[in-house]
């Protein structure tokens, strides 16, 4: 490195050309990806070594769970009932082409069961428990609490960190069993007031043997993925907050966008590796 | 929080429901007032000259890469689902495209859209006007006689709606084209057959339009009003970011279910 303290001095004066600046934005942003993955997955076996054995906050962990999990029915239930009632309003027009009403019941929860209520419930957890967690973690970090933790010689990981993991984790589980249920519920009404199938009927259609437990199951397998990658990205960009209240801001929506993309990266590997 | 949870327990069960109703009618009537006086100032406001353009760049092109990755995604996704779900019952691929992109330009690409602007501008308009209002600039712009609306939450709604547009025509156009090739190499469907338009038809188009149109709209006010009644340092601003993902969410949600409804009754079949 000390070699090529002095570089040729026109070099460094030439204006570096569009392509370059290009280039080294890709490259910039591609490093940014790679640093933000490589944060998430130590975070995770740093967590991960907190569980052998395990030492973990039970009064966090209870508290967590009840903070987001219970305080986060409201809007799973609103988002569950009006997504069942979108999906058969969009069923409904093929429905309507083909008369095939008593396929209505299977045609929405195939869509819901497998995609949807787990899709839906994963971006709405990460906006309101994820955003919410790394808010609150990065205003600890910007007040310097996390420091006044180590210098009580408590460990953030085990004390902040894990519980919420596992309380983000288990609520993702828990939230899409309910919006699963909520939005069928929601489905079969507004198909009885749109189309006038009888929710009997729906039922019918979803019980009728196209769907099985299989497909239930992969939408609750997707959801602890889900649960996983909102976890860790809260946890990481609050982790990583600097510069003030400002900072925080910048903090909650880095940790959001990076929620949503990696969702649906893992959505469609995960797709593709269970199959139909 | 402390008071919070003191409160609703000397309150009881049905005064924390009527408390609850109380805020959510406050919140609504706060939130029409900055539409409104969106719209107002946005015939008839005075603007900083440039401002307009800077937001479309925020929120159009540095969300370009973004929305291109999740709705690409989506697209396969979709595809692969559709196509397993047909192999079920009918194995035949024929209309799969066309069917697909009636739905993507009725619905999904609108909507999925949309929810992906939400968290990406939404929590980035919360947190920028949340640090101002916490740092006492927007304090600043009243006390300089400008209206914080005008000067803050309008250029983002102009440069919203029209990059909303923008933003969701490209995203349809990469959920299909994904959508396609998926269909190729999953389930040998030609690329010919699949690029089939003959589904879309003048209900489905202004279906979507007049989502694209009412997303648009809905982001930049509902995560304005979100980061203009922040309060309270850096935690204020976190939840204020909070509130406004899970806000246009919502918003975004409950606009589709009747924008859907009424263009289900108004163009039937």
């Amino acid at each position: 490195m000390a070699a090529q303290t002095s570089p040729n001095p026109p070099d460094a004066e030439r204006e570096p050309s569009g392509l370059v600046t290009f280039v080294g934005a890709v490259g910039a942003s591609f490093l940014d990806i790679a640093a933000t993955a490589g944060g998430m997955t130590i975070l995770l076996a740093r967590i991960l070594a907190r569980f052998f054995p395990p030492r973990l906050d039970g009064a966090e962990l209870w508290k967590n769970l009840y903070k987001m999990a219970v305080k986060s029915l409201p809007i799973v239930v609103v988002t569950a009932l009006f997504t069942g009632a979108i999906m058969v309003i969009q069923a409904a027009t093929i429905v309507k082409r083909y008369g095939a009403e008593g396929l209505l019941g299977w045609g929405a929860g195939f869509g819901t069961l497998r995609e949807i209520a787990p899709l839906l419930t994963a971006l709405m957890i990460s906006g309101r428990v994820g955003a919410n967690n790394t808010a609150e973690l990065g205003t600890m970090v910007v007040t310097e609490q996390l420091d006044a933790l180590r210098v009580l010689a408590i460990d953030p990981i085990s004390f902040l960190i894990a519980p919420r993991f596992i309380s983000i984790v288990s609520t993702l589980f828990m939230m899409t069993l309910f919006a699963d249920a909520l939005a069928l519920l929601g489905a079969a009404y507004t198909g009885q007031g749109l189309l006038g199938v009888t929710p009997t009927t729906f039922y019918n259609g979803l019980t009728a043997g196209l769907l099985g437990f299989g497909d239930v199951a992969n939408g609750l397998f997707k959801s602890i993925v889900f649960g996983l990658v909102i976890a860790l990205s809260s946890c990481h960009f609050g982790l990583a907050t600097t510069g003030g209240a400002p900072g925080v801001g910048r903090a909650v929506n880095a940790a959001v966008v990076a929620s949503a993309a990696g969702v649906f990266v893992l959505d469609y590997l995960v797709s593709f590796v269970l199959g139909g | 929080m402390m008071d919070e949870v003191e409160q609703g327990e000397a309150l009881g069960p049905i005064g924390q429901l009527g408390a609850a109703a109380i805020d959510l009618l406050i919140g609504g009537r706060e939130l029409y007032s900055v539409f409104v006086r969106t719209l107002y100032y946005t015939a008839r406001g005075n603007r900083e000259k440039g401002s307009t353009l800077k937001q479309m760049y925020e929120i159009g092109n540095k969300s370009l890469f973004f929305i291109s990755i999740t709705m690409g995604f989506i697209g396969m996704i979709l595809v692969y689902q559709a196509g397993l779900q047909a192999k079920r019952v009918v194995p035949d691929y024929t209309m799969l495209g066309a069917t697909y992109l009636e739905l993507l330009v009725r619905d999904f690409a609108a909507s999925i859209g949309a929810l992906m602007l939400a968290t990406r501008v939404g929590a980035g308009i919360a947190a920028e006007i949340g640090s101002m209002v916490v740092t006492e600039q927007v304090d600043a712009l009243r006390m300089c006689a400008a209206d914080p609306i005008d000067f803050l939450i309008v250029p983002r709604f102009i440069a919203s709606l029209i990059m909303t547009l923008c933003l969701i025509v490209w995203a349809g156009m990469i959920a299909f084209v994904a959508g396609g090739l998926t269909a190729y190499v999953a389930f040998e469907v030609p690329l010919q057959t699949f690029f089939n338009m003959a589904l879309v038809d003048i209900g489905d188009l202004s279906v979507g339009l007049a989502k694209c149109i009412a997303y648009g709209a809905a982001i930049p006010v509902v995560s304005g009003y979100c980061g203009l009644s922040t309060f309270g340092g850096s935690e204020g601003v976190g939840w204020a970011t909070t509130r406004a993902v899970v806000n246009t969410s919502l918003a975004i949600i409950i606009l589709n279910f009747f924008i859907s409804g009424a263009g289900f009754l108004i163009f039937p079949g």
